[in-house]
């Protein structure tokens, strides 16, 4: 009890003391509170100087030719374009446009340009004389008369009307859309102009005594939902409210972590700090919260203050003549805004975490400060990820790291989120593991002397190969056993990519070969090769030595047991993960010569190549962690993720756990090789007892398939078979008996788990007395 | 108070392999004794204080401090001891009383137990001028006192000193000299380690000479000098080391020691 108390009162200090140190340091401050406070304001005045600027500025054009305008509404009045045709809101671009009128020369070839001028027109645009110029045929006014004649005669009698149209004559229109301005007088000249040449349409038909509306029908009315309940601005604050926040999190966690670890191992203070008797992770939980509290605040600070700006700057954006922006734009509602600050404490925890243990393992504040590029650049498209409107909230990316908080976030701000609310356990859950892995990780790095007194190594290649060959132990390093897994789904990803696809014709011949590769080439190869390169002893490392007696017997009778759990998982992950249906894969067994072979392919070649390299390598390799659960748990993810597909890969990693934990207890690799062995050949019968009419002669004489059948198994959906309870709980009162055997052996515990059990007992030794 | 017994540290070097910090060194110290380390830049000193402060965990050997283990028990070790080491800076960003206090704090001292004591640290180093003063405006001399200070807040029964006077100047080395020996006259037990001879004849009870990893002479000043037949320290130490480096001297102290061990092993 007293030893609770002591911790939260250290970790306490240790964050008083560094906000304060953080307070006093200038750069801090400036980073997480002058920054953001100024910046959007800046931001946002540049914005509207720009916008005010685009607005108000006036333009020139240059109408060559204006004379030859005639008929239809008038285009231009004293000396500007004329309102009457235009909209209301564009009416006061009229007022914008200074208009300078030049006469069009005569001299012109009729089709062509008259050159000369059009160069002209060139140099004025392009020396900024003016910024846009519109020149208009001196035979503009002919031709507008000779269409309306046709379009006229048309419409009266129409079955003479054979020739095409003639062409609707058009003024020509020079600008330079490189220029800020030009681009500017050409946006609004266009809507003059377009607004004329529908005024002259509209006139045509009026003359025509067509009615308008024929030329332009109404396709449609519309009543926008969201324009009543605020909905429209929550899909756009659904998309940029997490970005800013993740983003923000993450740089205001950046910093302060960098000063707070690399810093103080600059400054020397670290191994004052370590000396004292507050635990490392009082220490690190400390840091941690003192991290969060300036990721949130930062967070928190600019949201409000671009929110403000935001809102200001279109407040007065809207207040201007002829602006086009997104209208009506309001606040965040209430509960997206409080949706927001609960999910920024997961998000900041576990930002926090990952940025303290990398600030941790830098060695100086330049080295953190390098890691901030790589945290953002792996962050990116998880925050990206759930912008898309294909990607939804669902099993699957509830339990990807930040996407699943992401999206629930959106769901919960565009108040979609109750209706898929069960997800949120899996998020919050997986949340959690995350956060809890960043911490450890954080705390591994400060119990680290290696991380902590890291010299600067001069790093070349071939110094370190050598050394890892000169100073191999009898058992690979902890990061040998990651490297190799690593390795092997590497390879294992590289040899999808190159291989073919199952098509219709894929049967057992090429089944087998993929499997064989995959196995001896991308499973056994690194392992082996590692093993005779990296280690003195192939015999420890690959745990070669026979087990005792009883334990292959134990193991092979387990995995019969476990045969109905497995099933069940499978069934259970199926329904959460629906798997598609691979047509090929239904014939893939039907080529094979017989039964043998398929077994050797699918039960006997797996488990010799999976158990070598998964418990033989990189468990023995992860051992050296100095925990038997950590070490079997990671061996297991290794050996689920290498099976590739996400249903399989569950259920590897449950099953992987289990023939870890055997590895480790029997201290031999064969228990393993024997249970899997067992393990998948079951799978391959199981799907053969299912279809008493593949089942060979001398055993459908025997016994009535159906029957048995009926007796196995238990239909509990559509799609869903078990087998029977009658057949469950029997299994597994044998089982937990099998694994109390497997408890009960003596067995071996590397140097690490000796010594840390060790610690273990002396120091429940010590809060006892 | 403390026991070392044949502690080993090595370190995996990329370029030139498996490196030895220490080779298996045992000394012992006792209360109320000054125990000085002495020896050449990169001898394994500060390896070995490190090791005794918990901040490494040595690859072979024990190391007790007042009976617990520094690998099996290290918070109750870090409460025992008083570390101040070339490595132990002050905090740039906090003044002299509240680095003092925080480490206090971490102790687990009571307020006013620790407010009283900080007093009296405080006078009895001459510290008061400076109490506000911010570690990174301090002189090498006041943040040196700091660290004195904040190792023996807590009143630990041992007290570990690395190179406790490099860059002080002579006057500031010698006030803190005297700050040691009054430790030592209240009971502590001070191991020191430095590798200037002149602290070591001024202060030290007992001497243990190491080189490379290695112990190469330990006792009472007197014995060393008899044992090897030369009153100056600093030519004794020279022969030692030169004879360490050519090989051709052996460890005189070797078996003594080595007895020592095994009758205490077999007394426990």
């Amino acid at each position: 009890m007293l030893n609770k108390q002591m911790h939260w009162k250290n970790v306490k200090l240790v964050l008083l003391r560094e906000i304060r140190d953080q307070l006093r340091d200038r750069r801090t401050i400036f980073m997480i509170a002058v920054l953001p406070v100024f910046f959007y304001p800046l931001l946002g005045l540049a914005l509207f100087q720009v916008t005010h600027f685009l607005q108000k500025s006036n333009s020139k054009v240059l109408i060559v030719g204006h004379q030859s305008v005639s008929g239809g509404p008038n285009l231009i009045e004293d000396g500007r374009f004329s309102s009457e045709f235009l909209s209301d809101d564009a009416k006061e671009l009229v007022d914008l446009l200074e208009l300078e009128f030049r006469a069009a020369s005569h001299d012109h070839e009729a089709a062509g340009l008259p050159t000369a001028e059009e160069k002209a027109w060139q140099q004025a645009v392009a020396s900024g004389e003016v910024q846009a110029v519109v020149y208009f045929p001196p035979d503009f006014a002919e031709r507008m008369e000779e269409y309306r004649a046709a379009v006229k005669q048309r419409f009266e009698r129409p079955r003479e009307a054979t020739d095409p149209l003639p062409e609707l004559p058009h003024p020509l229109f020079v600008y330079d859309s490189g220029k800020e301005k030009s681009a500017l007088a050409y946006n609004r000249v266009a809507r003059v102009l377009s607004s004329w040449a529908h005024a002259v349409g509209r006139q045509n038909l009026r003359e025509s005594q067509i009615p308008e509306a024929v030329a332009s029908p109404k396709a449609y009315d519309s009543r926008d939902l969201a324009a009543e309940s605020g909905g429209g601005d929550a899909r756009l604050w659904a998309k940029i409210l997490p970005f800013i926040l993740v983003i923000w999190a993450v740089t205001g966690a950046f910093y302060p972590a960098v000063d707070l670890c690399a810093g103080e191992k600059e400054r020397g203070t670290l191994e004052t700090l370590l000396s004292s008797p507050a635990a490392r992770s009082d220490i690190v939980i400390g840091k941690l919260l003192t991290v969060m509290a300036f990721s949130m605040t930062t967070a928190i600070l600019n949201l409000v203050s671009m929110g403000f700006t935001g809102l200001l700057v279109l407040h007065q954006l809207q207040q201007m003549p002829g602006f086009n922006g997104p209208a009506g734009m309001g606040m965040p509602s209430l509960s997206a805004v409080f949706w927001l600050l609960v999910v920024l404490v997961p998000v900041s925890a576990l930002f926090s975490a990952i940025c303290l243990a990398l600030a941790a393992f830098a060695r100086s504040t330049k080295e953190g400060q390098y890691y901030l590029m790589p945290v953002i650049l792996i962050t990116m498209p998880l925050i990206v990820l759930p912008m898309s409107p294909a990607v939804e909230l669902t099993l699957g990316t509830s339990l990807v790291p930040v996407t699943g908080i992401v999206l629930m976030l959106r769901g919960l701000i565009e108040g979609t989120f109750w209706q898929e609310w069960p997800l949120a356990i899996p998020v919050i859950v997986s949340t959690f593991v995350y956060c809890y892995l960043a911490v450890r990780w954080a705390v591994d790095q400060f119990n680290s002397e290696k991380v902590l007194f890291r010299a600067a190594d001069r790093f070349s290649l071939g110094a370190w190969m050598r050394h890892l060959f000169r100073d191999r132990q009898a058992t690979p390093s902890v990061q040998m056993a990651i490297l190799c897994g690593t390795l092997i789904l590497l390879l294992r990803f590289f040899m999808g990519l190159a291989m073919p696809g199952i098509t219709g014709d894929f049967g057992f011949a090429d089944f087998a070969k993929i499997a064989v590769i995959s196995q001896l080439v991308v499973i056994l190869t690194p392992a082996l090769l590692m093993t005779v390169m990296l280690t003195r002893s192939p015999r420890k490392t690959l745990l070669l030595d026979l087990p005792h007696w009883g334990a292959v017997p134990a193991a092979i009778l387990l995995a019969l047991m476990a045969h109905p759990w497995v099933i069940a998982l499978q069934q259970l992950v199926t329904t959460l993960y629906p798997m598609q249906k691979l047509e090929g894969l239904e014939r893939m067994f039907d080529g094979a010569p017989n039964i043998w072979w398929i077994l050797l392919v699918i039960a006997v070649l797996p488990a010799l190549c999976e158990e070598i390299a998964f418990r033989g390598f990189i468990l023995s390799g992860l051992r050296h962690l100095g925990h038997r659960w950590r070490a079997i748990t990671i061996s297991a993810l290794f050996f689920g993720v290498s099976h590739g597909i996400l249903q399989q890969s569950i259920i590897a990693t449950f099953v992987g756990c289990l023939i870890g934990y055997l590895a480790v207890q029997t201290g031999s690799v064969w228990t393993g090789v024997a249970y899997h062995m067992v393990h998948n050949s079951l799978a391959v019968l199981a799907s053969k007892l299912k279809e008493p009419e593949s089942w060979p002669q001398w055993l459908r004489d025997r016994i009535d398939g159906e029957q048995l059948l009926e007796i196995l198994v238990w239909q509990i959906g559509p799609d869903t078979e078990i087998y029977s309870p009658w057949i469950m709980l029997p299994t597994a009162l044998v089982g937990a008996g099998l694994l109390f055997y497997f408890h009960q052996l003596p067995h071996y515990k590397s140097d690490e788990e000796a010594l840390q059990e060790s610690i273990d007992a002396e120091s429940g030794k010590v809060l006892v007395s | 108070m403390i026991h070392v017994r044949d502690l080993q540290k090595y370190y995996d070097d990329l370029s030139r392999g498996r490196q030895v910090a220490l080779s298996g060194i045992s000394f012992d110290a006792h209360e109320g004794e000054i125990f000085g380390l002495l020896g050449p830049n990169g001898a394994g000193k500060t390896t070995a204080l490190r090791i005794l402060a918990t901040l490494l965990r040595p690859t072979g050997g024990t190391a007790t401090i007042n009976g617990y283990d520094v690998v099996k028990h290290p918070a109750q070790v870090r409460h025992e001891i008083g570390f101040v080491s070339a490595g132990t800076a002050v905090y740039d960003r906090m003044t002299a009383w509240e680095m003092v206090a925080y480490f206090g704090g971490l102790y687990g001292l009571a307020d006013d137990v620790l407010a009283e004591r900080m007093e009296g640290i405080f006078s009895r180093l001459q510290m008061n001028e400076f109490r506000d003063v911010l570690g990174g405006k301090m002189s090498t001399g006041m943040k040196q006192k700091v660290s004195i200070a904040r190792a023996i807040v807590h009143d630990p029964p041992v007290i570990i000193l690395d190179e406790a006077t490099s860059g002080l100047d002579v006057l500031v080395a010698r006030a803190l000299l005297q700050t040691v020996m009054q430790l030592r006259d209240q009971g502590k037990c001070i191991v020191y380690s430095t590798h200037i001879m002149r602290e070591v004849e001024k202060l030290c009870d007992r001497v243990a000479i190491v080189h490379k990893g290695e112990i190469l002479a330990s006792g009472t000043l007197e014995e060393v000098r008899q044992r090897h037949g030369e009153q100056d320290l600093e030519e004794l130490f020279f022969q030692l080391i030169l004879g360490n480096e050519q090989g051709g001297l052996r460890r005189t102290d070797q078996r003594p020691e080595a007895d020592e061990q095994e009758t205490e092993r077999a007394g426990a």
